[in-house]
């Protein structure tokens, strides 16, 4: 792959095409390095790229700090408790409440990650094995679940890894899955971005197939590293490359300090390519 | 006249009164504002067969458990953020020495406000179709209006709830800083729900003062048995714009907790090694020190 453009860029401006006008889009706070790329830093530059473009009323929620400013000369140099606290943004309200907005069906697109993303959607970041006798105990469902009960859409990015990407996860802290949404207000997963392809739900099998493959990968390379049989049409397409406009936006308007896409802003600077 | 009855006791006294086997809520969340000293104080004083609860936990769980103080616990997180993984936590659930049951994060908002409101239980969709519902506490049942499936969570209804708060009078009345970080705003129910709530507090101030910032005081007296002055109580954790995360403390435990034994040697030197918190914070070098080190001077507002 030419290096006209970092794999970050790439999807940052794939998620921006799904970031939908008025809506809210949930991240968390993140933790560091690649976990936050994934989390946090592409779907943060995604809204504000977005906002730039074909959503202006588009905002978003980093935990409490709501509709922080995006702007690169406001970005504080580390997500310390006090830089978040100090962070220009529109709102601060009780985390009870913010989370109070999925169950009011307020929250759009909602950002995950996971251990285990199943073939229908599900996420897992409770454990690996068996609940009763896990081989990995993992931190935790986090808020993990109401995202994916509630929000209208769920935004998985994760490494393109057949432990990862899994028939059926180990546990489901996140029912986000297609199979059977009976009782969940939420819409369930939308897309899966990863290193290597855009995945999205065949909405007659109810399972993960693959939209579109990244420049310079091959079909093979997908199957080979997919836990399950993945759908892939012949005819797919391939990921747009970014253009010269939205490089131009994200290198000098948006995150010129890397501080989101390579998570500078963790102090524990990390890239997902290989 | 009668005295009015001042609320300040010692860590040692304050923890004192938690039994062993009490059901015990304890708030900040992850590495933000836990109320670590109280911790430090339960570990030194060896209390057994606590359950635990909070919303999203951090080395409070970790050490309560890897200290042997614990023998189940709730929470939607265990770790510790930039630290990394929970070691001792981790290493407790894989080898079945307590029993954990995951439950997210408004499901265990929800049951600290059902506690708060006097209800039996909170009621929410979010745990549908995922396997919270392995744990037989979540019960499903039918909403009587619309016929649809809903989840039912017991109450939490702890016996003690210890929270750490910027300040209070020695009567109980407990302010938060105005500007901090609202991710922690289920202290005020956590300390509400408890039968019995000790604060611990950065700064003892005046009963004068309280009364002329009233709308700093996110908990009324009523609510609160004993108060605590610990300044730096919360550290390693950080405490909103007071003072940040002490990284490379966190570092140094996380290096100590790759077994129990290494565990058991952090315990000896900080926690049974030192006889009480000033002795714990003169081993850190003393309250200046810390300041130098992780605090922010305070802004205005």
């Amino acid at each position: 792959m030419d290096k006209r453009y970092s794999l970050e860029e790439l999807l940052a401006v794939e998620v921006s095409k799904r970031v939908v006008d008025d809506e809210m889009n949930f991240t968390g706070i993140g933790t560091g390095g690649k976990a936050y790329i994934r989390t946090c830093g592409i779907p943060l530059v995604a809204v504000r790229l977005a906002q730039l473009r074909h959503a202006p009323n588009a905002l978003c929620m980093m935990g409490p700090v709501l509709d922080p400013v995006l702007d690169h000369d406001t970005i504080p140099s580390s997500n310390w408790e006090y830089d978040l606290i100090y962070w220009p943004c529109r709102s601060q309200i009780p985390l009870e409440d913010c989370l109070g907005m999925f169950r009011l069906g307020l929250v759009g697109l909602a950002f995950a990650s996971g251990a285990q993303v199943d073939k229908f959607g599900n996420l897992n970041i409770a454990c690996i094995g068996d609940y009763a006798n896990p081989k990995i105990r993992l931190p935790g469902v986090l808020a993990q679940t109401e995202l994916a009960s509630h929000a209208k859409r769920v935004g998985i990015i994760v490494n393109h890894d057949k432990r990862i990407l899994v028939d059926r996860c180990d546990f489901i802290s996140g029912a986000a899955g297609h199979e059977d949404r009976s009782g969940l207000p939420g819409g369930g997963t939308a897309f899966v971005m990863t290193n290597l392809c855009i995945m999205g739900i065949n909405p007659k099998t109810k399972m993960m197939r693959v939209e579109s493959i990244h420049p310079g990968v091959t079909a093979e390379q997908i199957r080979d590293n997919t836990g399950y049989d993945i759908e892939i049409s012949p005819s797919v397409s391939i990921t747009p490359e970014p253009s010269d406009d939205d490089l131009r936006l994200l290198r000098e308007q948006i995150d010129p300090k890397k501080l989101f896409l390579n998570a500078g802003i963790t102090q524990d600077w990390a890239t997902l390519e290989e | 006249m009668q005295q009015r009855r001042s609320k300040l006791k010692s860590l040692h006294d304050a923890v004192s009164a938690i039994p062993d086997g009490a059901k015990l809520a304890i708030g900040g969340s992850l590495i933000r504002k836990c109320p670590m000293a109280l911790v430090r104080e339960i570990v030194r004083q060896k209390k057994r067969d606590l359950t635990i609860y909070a919303w999203s936990a951090g080395m409070d769980f970790d050490m309560l458990i890897g200290a042997g103080c614990v023998k189940e616990a709730w929470s939607s997180y265990v770790g510790l953020f930039t630290a990394g993984m929970a070691k001792n936590f981790r290493r407790a659930v894989e080898q079945k020495k307590i029993r954990f049951v995951d439950i997210s994060e408004s499901c265990a908002m929800d049951k600290f406000r059902a506690g708060t409101f006097g209800l039996p239980y909170a009621i929410s969709r979010v745990p549908l179709h995922s396997d919270l519902l392995k744990n037989p506490e979540f019960k499903e049942v039918v909403c009587p209006f619309t016929g649809e499936k809903l989840v039912a969570m017991e109450a939490f209804k702890p016996d003690v709830s210890i929270i750490h708060a910027h300040r209070a009078d020695t009567y109980g009345n407990v302010q938060l800083d105005t500007i901090r970080m609202m991710d922690n705003e289920t202290d005020i129910y956590i300390a509400r729900c408890g039968k019995h709530t000790i604060v611990s507090v950065e700064e003892l101030v005046p009963e004068e003062e309280i009364i002329r910032t009233p709308t700093q005081t996110m908990l009324p007296k009523l609510f609160i048995q004993t108060v605590c002055n610990v300044p730096h109580g919360a550290h390693p954790n950080s405490c909103d714009t007071r003072y940040d995360f002490d990284q490379a403390h966190a570092d140094y435990y996380q290096e100590c907790s790759a077994t129990a034994e290494d565990f058991a040697r952090y315990l000896d030197e900080f926690i049974y090694g030192t006889k009480n918190e000033d002795e714990y914070i003169e081993k850190l070098g003393g309250h200046e020190l810390l300041e130098k080190r992780l605090g922010h001077p305070r802004r205005a507002g």
